[in-house]
């Protein structure tokens, strides 16, 4: 089952690839309502993790993020990193621009609270 | 018909260096909109991609708490939003956001930024992670959680917050972040 949500002013283009166990994620993401939006994308990292026991890949390319979008993402992390100390196989790439520090310094902070792999890329 | 005094609002907005100033119900498209408009206002001056992600920022998080708040509470007249966005003799960009609220709501979000004015950016990055940690509280009303310590964090002076009453439990919330 893939997931794909075109990306508008205020959200980012999200595509999950069952077969592939790759999750992309890019852009703004500053709706009001993050929790509704990002419940889908949950759901699929929840159901990937419990029906597949191929390695999952997040590949990021998010920029502003307003704070429900923060609390959104790190709910995501936290599932990754639950199926992390379960011994499956899990990765995060957070690609970035070198001319707004914000970009990485946001994904600074979710690694800090991460143990598995997670990898932030100058593009 | 009489004609606005269109002068004298123009003489005020360039005596507090009000670059972009709104007063009236927020909508979601609205909040958009203007955030566009500031964001491209932003691009065309000489600030870093960094400081003008920060104003936007906190534009949105003023903004969406309103929102948040007049949705939650359905506080008739509290979805009018009086928004701005202004510069200092110093070159700092600061981003004001007022609106009506019950008054024990702005009481609690008043102390709220007050205790926050005296932490130092380590502490409040500390109090930030704890936010990020705390379930989701789906009964708060002011959604007053991450976000007030996100703008703590990315302003350069405490965020100032005021009441004035007016009726009897009702009071006009003002913020403002200085970046």
């Amino acid at each position: 089952m893939n997931l794909m949500l075109n990306a508008t002013q205020s959200t980012p283009a999200i595509s999950a690839d069952w077969d592939s166990g790759v999750l992309s994620m890019s852009g703004d993401s500053y709706p009001e309502n993050a929790f509704e939006m990002y419940a889908d994308v949950i759901k699929w990292v929840e159901d990937f993790l419990s029906n597949k026991e191929s390695p999952l890949s997040l590949e990021l390319s998010l920029l502003y993020l307003n704070t429900s979008s923060i609390k959104s993402v790190m709910d995501v992390f936290d599932l990754i990193e639950d199926a992390f100390q379960n011994g499956r196989e899990v990765s995060v790439r957070w690609y970035y621009e070198e001319s707004n520090e914000r970009v990485s310094e946001l994904a600074e902070e979710f690694k800090e609270d991460c143990s598995f792999p997670f990898h932030i890329l100058e593009k | 018909m009489i004609l606005p005094n269109l002068y004298n609002l123009r003489e005020q907005l360039a005596e507090e260096r009000i670059l972009l100033c709104f007063n009236g119900p927020i909508s979601r498209s609205l909040i958009e909109e203007i955030g566009v408009a500031l964001k491209k206002y932003l691009q065309a001056e000489p600030l870093t991609p960094a400081s003008a992600s920060d104003v936007f920022a906190v534009y949105i998080e003023l903004t969406q708490n309103i929102r948040h708040y007049s949705e939650n509470t359905k506080l008739v007249g509290s979805d009018v939003a009086t928004v701005i966005v202004s510069q200092n003799l110093e070159g700092h960009y600061a981003v004001s956001a007022g609106n009506l609220l019950y008054h024990n709501d702005g009481e609690v979000l008043v102390k709220h930024i007050n205790d926050l004015a005296s932490l130092d950016k380590i502490a409040l990055k500390k109090l930030y992670k704890e936010q990020l940690r705390k379930p989701r509280d789906v009964t708060a009303t002011t959604g007053a959680g991450l976000g007030i310590i996100d703008m703590a964090r990315k302003a350069s002076k405490p965020l100032k917050a005021e009441l004035k009453s007016v009726s009897q439990d009702i009071s006009f919330y003002s913020v403002s972040v200085q970046l």
